[in-house]
Order: C-alpha cells, then structure tokens, then sequence
C-alpha cells in the first residue's frame, strides 16, 4: 500500500513557481520547461496556480526582506507531504546580491529545502535534472544490472561529493498523515 | 545628437537670464542649473514644447548637500537640470502638477534619499520594505547597510467585508505574474474602480550596491537587473563610461553589439507574445510563441555562449567575436522564423476570440501617453512615435535602415501588433548587420580607474527607453549609478487604463503593457 | 427482502461505479494527450505505458495529502459539497443505458431524460457551493460565475435535449436511443442543427475553452478549488471530468444512437457497450479539440452568447424539427 502511495506521489509531483525577487532569468527558464522543447508534462509535472494544490515549491530569487513573509506564508498554505527546490544561484546563497541591504540571501533562511540547484540561470535541461534526481531520490527505482549503484538517499546525509545537485532527506515520510481541523 | 536643441536653451537663457547657468553638451543636450527655480525652468520648457516629459529623476549624495538632477526629455533635445538641497533641510517643491508622468519618480528619491517633495509627500515606504526603519535612507553615503536594524513587519490590512465593493488583491504570488508586485484591485461587481500598487518587493538595492563594486564588476551586476533585456541593461551602463572614458569603440564592436541587442528584443517580444496567449486562456497560442523561441535562444547561445545571460558588453567592445562559419546557421534560423511570421500575424488578425479579448481594450489615448511620460511600444501602440534608435541613433544603429512602427489606435490589440511587426523589423537588421558587418578589432583596451565625470546613456530595450546615469570619481568604482527602466514609466499608465474595465480584462491589459517588475524595482 | 448479488455486482462493477470511474480517468488521459499533441507536445510519458496511469497517479496523491480547511470556510458544505457533486453525476451517469441496460433498470422509465438533467444541475449546484462554501475571495467570485453560466446555458440545454425527444415521441432515453437505430438513422443526421448547438452548449456547460470563465487562472488562481487540499480536491476533480463524460455520454444517447449497433456475434452486451464507449471517446476528442483551439470569452460575452445567441437559435431549432416532423419526415 504504501508503495502505491509513493509511487502515485512521485509520478504527479505538483509545482507552485514563486518568485522571491528574482531578475526573471530562473522563472523564464521554468515555464519554457513548459513548452514543447523540455515538455515536463511527461513527469508528470503540472504547474498549480493554488499554493494549496501543489506538493513541490520552486522558489527562485534571492529573498528580498519584503517577500521573506510572503514565502513563509506560502510555504505554510502548501499542504504535508511538501518539497521546497531552490532553483539558480540567488536562491541557493544570494547569488550575486549577497550582501545588498534589502536582501535576506538564500531560500534556506526562511523555509527548509529539499534540493539546490545553481546556476545563474540554470538551463531547462539542469532543472530536470535536478527534479529528476529529487523524484528518484524519494522512490529509488528499482537497481539494474549494476552492482555499484549507489543510494542516492543515503549519500545526501554525508556533505555531497558531487556538489552540482545536493538532494536532502525530505522532511516528511510517505505515510498517510492525520487530519487536520481548522487548521488554517 | 538631439537636433535643434539650441530653440529651448535660448527660451530659458531669455527668460532666467542669469539666475540659471546652462552648460552646454552635458548630460544630453544640456545640464542647467536652476538654483531653485527648477519648477519656473520646467514650466518654461513644458510651454516652449508640448512633448516635454520627465525620464528620470537622479538624487546625488553630495557631501553636505543632496542633489537632484530631473532628467528631461523635450521633442528638441535632452537636459539635465539640477537643483541642491541642504540635509538637514531636504525640501523641494513636486513638479507633477506640471508633469504627472513625474509621481514614481518623486517617490523614489523620498524614499532612497529622503527629499521630501511638497504636495507629493510619501507614506510609509515605496520601493524599500515595510520592516524598514524610517528616517534612513539606504543609498546615502554615510549609511552602511549591513548596520541597519530591521523592524517587525506591520499587521496585515483588513480586507473589509463590504457586500457591495469587494477589494481584491493581486498579490505576490499569482499565476498571471510571473514576478511578485502587490495589485490592490478595488471592483464594484466585475468593473474596476481604483487600483494601488504596492512595488519595491523584487528590490535587491542594486544602485547601492554597484558603487561599492568595481566598473567590471558592475558590469555583471548590472545586467542581473533583469533576465530578458540583459543585454539592454550591459550597454546602458558601458555606454555611459565608455562616454565618461571618452573611449571609441571599433565599428566592428557596434555591429556586433547591435546583433546581440536585436537578438535580445526578438527573443523578449516573442515570450510576451507568448504569455499575452496564456493570460487570455490561449494555450495553444503560448506554446506555439515559446516552441519558435527556443531556436533564438540557441543562436543567443552561439553567439555569446550562455541562453539566458549573454554578458556579451564590455568596456571598450564586445567580449568575444562573431565566427564566420556562425553567420550561415544564424541567417538560416531566422529566414525560418521569418517564415512563421505570416501565420501568427493572421492569427491576431483573424482569430475572433483574440479580437473579442484584445480590441477596444485598455485604451490609452495619445495625449495621456505624453503627459504621462510612457516609451517603448506601448508609446507607439498610442501614436506617440518614440524610438530612441531612431531620435538618438546609438551604435551603428545610424547606419542600418530600419521602420519605426506605430499603431494609433491605443488598445491593448495595438500594442501586441506594434511587438508582432517590431520582430520583423528586428530580424531585418540582424540580416543587414551580418551582410554589412566591418572587419577589424571587436574591443580596445580601457583604463581601469574612470575619470571625474559623469554620463547619461540611452537605449532602445524591447520595453521602451532604458536610461543610465553614471557618476565616477577617478576611483575604480562608480559614484552614482542611476537606472531608470521602461516600465517604470509604463506602469503609471496602466494604473490609469484599468479603470472602468472588466477584471477579466486587467491580465490582458497587463500584459500588453509588457510589464517586468525586476526591471522597475531593481 | 433478498439480496440481488446481480445488482451490486452491477452498481459497483460494471457497467456501474468502477467501470465508470475508469472511463472517466482514461478521457482525462486522452484529453491530456490530445491536448498536448496539439500544442507539440508529448503530454504524460512516465506513468505507465504512454502515461496511462497519469490521472490515476494524481487522484492517489491527492487522496494522501494533509487536509485543510480555512478557518473561516462554511464547515460542513467545505467538507461534503465536493463528494455530494461527485455522488450526483455518477448517480446521474447510472441511468444511462451501457450495455443494452443502464446499471440500475434494464428498460428506463418515461422522463428519465428530464431526471438526469436536474440531477447534473443538482450537481453543478454543488460545485457552486462548494467554491461558495471556501470563503476566498477567488472562490467566491468564481463560484458567482459558475452559477451565472451553468444556469443560464441549462435553458438551452434542457430544449436541446427535447428535440430527439420530440423526434422520437418519448422521453425515456432508452426509446431515444433505440429509436434512432431501430427505426430511423441516428439524429445527427436528422437534426443536424440540434447537434451543432448541443455540442456548443455542452461545451458551455462543462466549463470548458471557450467558455472556461470560471477556472480563469490568471485572474481567480484556483477558481472555486482554491482553499481545497487532499481528498476533497481529488472529488472536485473527477466530479468535472466525470461532467465531461456524462456531457459526451448524453451526446450520444441523444444524437448518435447510444449503445445501439451492428452485434458482430457473441454477447449483444459486451457489443453494446463497445459501442457505446466508441462513441463517447469521439465526442470526447472532438470536444477537447475545440478546446484546446480556442482562447477563453469573457464572462459578459459569455452570458450574451447565451441570451442573445444560443437561446434564440435553441428555441428555433425545435421549432424546425417540430416543423420538420409535422410535414417532411412522414414523406421520407
């Protein structure tokens, strides 16, 4: 049973797309995975306009300090079981408006985050990947012939080796959770 | 250069005598100053020519006075004209009763420096946020940012549960934004009646910031401005030193800076035109915009060797040289894409659902396109035909024949046309560049400590008129860097066509005006 | 009073419960395809063969989200309008005959057409309330443009639906459909014109492109599904893609002969409902194909398509077939 749920949960990851303060290049980058040359429909990959139907956040941009709240808020509307993915340089670290006043610097001083993927911006193809890595990560597929196919859930726990794409344990086990009431 | 400018400074020199001092040749056409008659000069100068405009306000930290330089525009030529105020003064007298286009502006410099302008006084905070303590005022020179205290956020406002008149919020986060701005959309059942933004939330303090990093350096910043006119953003600025350089730059180096500059605008329009699709429920149309996009962005990448960030300008020239072997794969790409051009235009014109959403929609008539100081395409949507290519040809846009094109009508269908017949237009000159293209050397090599001095430089991004302002001190950082951005200007004039519309027509709306918030907030 | 194992059987299973939910998640998948090929996409690749488990995969996910609910939402309408949509349009979808009989008579009642036209008004009522219910303001102004659309395009509608009832003396949809086969040819070929503008109304009806006013994304965000999560949002999405397959199932009962065809040997059952979901899929693609070739009206240009297009023509339209009866049809 809970194979199944996983299985469902990977194959129809959900995205919200919220700009922090970003300068365009990321956000343009993300919708053209929309479009006939990228196309991640394939995976699945819807992109919600309700922070409420999404399962996957992707924020883009360097947190200026008057959306810092506003990603918070959002982030809390999402409902269990949530990922939030960093995508370009800004939202990893700052990026190149580290330091200017008006600028927290970096997704992972508000909210947590689950996969990083740099880049200024990241190419179509380097978000995939990044998306790819975070799905398989949460439903390792079945190993193939190989016999040193490493884990990738347990190399995220240890500082990344490869530090292009880092992948943490997501914060929320598959598991049906309890209800909540009222809860806004 | 402006032509004829002599007619306005000699109204001024016979009026003010010499109560104004006008030096000729600097910062446009001319930097006058008005010692405190800066609102006589202007009304001078708005009665002398009907097509005076505001393009930008400057404030200067000088020491133990704060400068303001209003940058404006007049159909004869460009002037600077300059007004001190003390600090511990900081009073001045607004100008947008004279010219309304002049509201953000004003804003702006309250807020960043702390001039406060009487009869157009700010409450709380523009461009910074709201956690901001008041009375300081970042882009001054005695305030470090990395010392300042932020306060609590303020309470959210109520929204009140008025049966009637419902205020809707189009907020941060929202699917027709691709960035985060605050729309507060007051509607009385489905027609708009008021609509307040609030901007300053993709604010990254970017003029502050470059005056602590060097000319190169700056460079790189600057561009980050915005993703989809990059390349727009790196020549405003290197235009400027160059100017303040007194460099020359290599004919060869113009004609590859205009091939990058139009690869930028037929890839800008492109995606707008795309998005207008999405924001009026046209899929289809989105995807077929961005599928034809996709190609420039590989020649955007073969030429610079990045798809988004061509970083493409230096100082002195280009970075790296167009290949000859290049030039077939890029004249072949675009004779494609030129190819699809008839459909798309039958599209618009013949798709009733477009022309149901889009005609009649948004108008904007032409002497509130003047008055309010707009550029770009929605300017020439309106009949108010500016170019800068065309009124102050930069680079070698001088030397390639190329059409202006204007649409009167006003609407919302106008504008998309006005993009639609641009790209056209665009890839014409790219063709006539490679054919024409001068040999020789694409950079020279330029000093790294910049003299005292200070430029303006202006240029046609595929929103409108881009303006730069550059200060240096012969130190290797600028003094001043001022940015103004197309839709800085175009956003007031939005705020006044939404009214009286549909909500379901704002999107559209919106869009045509081409709106791209990291630009405005910088 | 015994248990009839034959009857459940038939209500859960086939051509009941199951097997209509499976119908209706394998149109959401041709929709996705179809919707992507046309756009020069490929659409759904990865789960399962060619993406055939895509809208299975997202009604699961949905299932196991974490439920909220706003604080100031309307709380038992929030939390049961979503189901009691979905258990009216399966409820309605039961009366239609499938495979020679529908899942709960094998032969209809007289005016079980006019039951199962309110039951999906009853529904979309409850898609009404439930964006009402939310409290947001998008759900809110959403909700109030559903209501608008759905009650004004259901006068039409409802006379639409009358004339293959006019043409076939009748308003049991069983005698409609076989009417059409055993009698005469399907009504697609004799009203034309009542088949043009039911498919434009259905069309409205469903809230699809160009008529998808109430699930404008880039004004009202979520539309009447913004606040809902979890299961609930699971039960708001099948309710209108089950809409869309009981729209293009009415379509064929009324307009292209229902399960009725050819029987090639074997079970007349099974050949029925071959048939009958052959036909379905057509009307699905041509819908969706409309669909994905327009752009969205606005909601005033929408409500005046109505009073001053449709209904017009609506009435006309019966007014000719009942015409065409009285005088042509007994000469062919």
């Amino acid at each position: 049973m809970t194979n199944t749920i996983t299985w469902a949960r990977v194959k129809s990851p959900w995205v919200l797309h919220f700009n922090s303060g970003a300068c365009n290049g990321c956000d343009i980058e993300i919708v053209a995975l929309l479009t006939p040359k990228y196309d991640v429909e394939r995976f699945g990959i819807k992109l919600e306009p309700s922070p409420r139907h999404a399962d996957v956040l992707l924020v883009t941009g360097c947190v200026t300090q008057q959306c810092a709240e506003r990603l918070k808020r959002v982030y809390d509307q999402m409902p269990q079981p949530k990922f939030v993915v960093a995508i370009g340089a800004c939202a990893c670290s700052g990026g190149v408006f580290e330091g200017n006043y008006n600028v927290v610097g970096g997704v992972d001083k508000i909210i947590p985050v689950t996969a990083y993927i740099p880049g200024c911006p990241p190419r179509p193809e380097a978000i995939i990947d990044g998306a790819v890595k975070l799905l398989n990560a949460l439903n390792p597929p079945k190993p193939k012939k190989q016999p040193k196919k490493a884990e990738p859930a347990k190399e995220a726990a240890k500082p990344a080796a490869e530090p292009q794409i880092v992948v943490a344990q997501p914060e929320a086990k598959p598991v049906m959770e309890a209800k909540h009431d009222g809860k806004q | 250069m402006a032509n004829n400018e002599v007619d306005i400074v000699k109204v001024i020199e016979s009026k003010f005598g010499s109560k104004v001092q006008v030096q000729p040749g600097l910062l446009g056409t001319a930097a006058i100053n008005t010692n405190g008659l800066h609102r006589e000069v202007l009304k001078a100068m708005v009665e002398a020519d009907a097509k005076t405009g505001i393009t930008a306000i400057t404030g200067l930290d000088l020491g133990a006075n704060l400068g303001v330089i209003f940058h404006v525009h007049t159909e004869k030529g460009f002037f600077g004209l300059r007004a001190e105020v003390p600090k511990e003064k900081p009073r001045l007298q607004t100008i947008t009763d004279i010219i309304p286009g002049a509201l953000f502006h004003e804003l702006e410099v309250s807020d960043l420096f702390g001039i406060m302008f009487d009869g157009n006084e700010l409450k709380g905070h523009f461009l910074l946020s709201e956690n901001w303590p008041e009375g300081i005022f970042p882009l001054r020179k005695d305030v470090n940012p990395a010392e300042v205290k932020l306060g609590p956020s303020p309470p959210e406002e109520k929204i009140p549960e008025d049966k009637k008149i419902v205020k809707f919020i189009i907020g941060p986060q929202h699917p027709a934004l691709l960035e985060p701005e605050k729309f507060s959309v007051t509607v009385e059942g489905e027609v708009v009646t008021k609509v307040e933004p609030r901007i300053g939330y993709v604010h990254r303090g970017i003029e502050k910031s470059a005056e602590t990093r060097t000319y190169v350096q700056d460079v790189y910043l600057v561009e980050r401005v915005c993703g989809i006119c990059n390349a727009c953003h790196a020549h405003g600025f290197v235009g400027a030193v160059e100017k303040i350089l007194k460099t020359d730059v290599p004919p060869r180096a113009k004609y590859l800076r205009v091939i990058a500059l139009e690869l930028n605008r037929l890839h800008s329009h492109l995606l707008t035109l795309g998005h207008a699709g999405l924001e009026i429920g046209y899929e289809t149309l989105f995807q077929y915009f961005w599928r034809d996009r996709e190609p420039i962005m590989d020649l955007i990448e073969l030429t610079s060797g990045n798809r988004v960030y061509a970083s493409l300008m230096t100082i002195g020239g280009v970075r790296r040289d167009l290949k000859d072997t290049d030039i077939p794969k890029i004249k072949t790409t675009l004779s494609d894409l030129k190819k699809k051009l008839p459909f798309y235009r039958k599209v618009y014109t013949d798709e009733p659902s477009i022309r149901a959403r889009m005609q009649n929609e948004g108008v904007l008539a032409k002497e509130d396109a003047i008055k309010l100081c707009v550029v770009g395409p929605v300017a020439r949507g309106s009949g108010y035909d500016i170019d800068v290519r065309k009124d102050d040809p930069y680079e070698a846009y001088g030397e390639i024949p190329f059409k202006e094109i204007v649409y009167k009508t006003g609407d919302t269908w106008a504008r998309m046309n006005v993009r639609m017949d641009e790209l056209e237009e665009s890839i014409n000159i790219i063709e006539y560049a490679l054919d024409n293209m001068p040999k020789g050397p694409f950079r020279v090599d330029v000093p790294r400590y910049v003299p005292i001095g200070e430029a303006i430089h202006r240029v046609e991004a595929p929103r409108g008129e881009l303006f730069y302002y550059v200060k240096g001190n012969g130190s290797a950082s600028p003094e001043r860097v001022k940015i103004r951005t197309p839709t800085y200007a175009n956003i007031p004039a939005f705020l006044k066509t939404a009214i009286g519309e549909n909500i379901a027509d704002v999107p559209p709306n919106f869009v045509s005006l081409d709106p791209c918030f990291s630009c405005t907030d910088r | 009073m015994a248990v009839d194992f034959w009857l459940i059987a038939r209500i859960l299973i086939f051509p009941g419960f199951t097997f209509i939910l499976l119908l209706t998640l394998f149109c959401d998948w041709i929709e996705r395809k179809l919707e992507a090929r046309i756009q020069n996409r490929v659409g759904p690749m990865v789960a399962g063969p060619a993406g055939l488990f895509q809208p299975l995969a997202d009604f699961i996910k949905l299932l196991t989200k974490e439920e909220i609910e706003p604080r100031n939402a309307k709380k038992i309408v929030f939390k049961f309008a979503p189901l009691a949509a979905f258990a009216m349009m399966v409820f309605a979808m039961c009366f239609l005959p499938i495979d020679g009989g529908s899942v709960i008579s094998t032969s209809g009642f007289p005016g079980d057409l006019v039951v199962i036209l309110t039951f999906s008004t009853i529904a979309s009522f409850m898609l009404f309330l439930s964006g009402w219910a939310s409290s947001n303001p998008y759900g809110t102004i959403s909700s109030a443009r559903v209501l608008t659309q759905f009650l004004g395009y259901d006068i039409p509608l409802f006379i639409l639906a009358l004339t293959p009832a006019f043409i076939a003396g009748s308003l049991s949809i069983f005698a409609i459909a076989s009417y059409q086969v055993t009698k005469v040819v399907p009504f697609i070929i004799m009203a034309p014109w009542a088949f043009i503008l039911f498919l434009i109304t259905i069309q409205a009806e469903l809230e699809k492109d160009p008529f998808d006013v109430p699930d404008a994304e880039s004004e009202l965000v979520g539309g009447i599904e913004t606040e809902y999560t979890g299961a609930k949002l699971a039960f708001l999405h099948l309710t209108r893609d089950v809409q869309i397959v009981f729209g293009a199932a009415l379509i064929v009962e009324l307009f292209l002969g229902g399960p009725y065809g050819p029987v090639i040997g074997g079970l007349p059952a099974f050949w029925y409902s071959l048939w009958f979901v052959l036909k379905l899929l057509a009307v699905v693609i041509v819908t969706e194909y409309v669909t994905t070739l327009f752009a969205r009206l606005r909601i005033d240009q929408v409500l005046s398509a109505n009073w001053k297009i449709i209904l017009p023509l609506a009435v006309l339209s019966l007014m000719l077939t009942v015409a065409m009866i009285t005088w042509v049809y007994p000469v062919l």
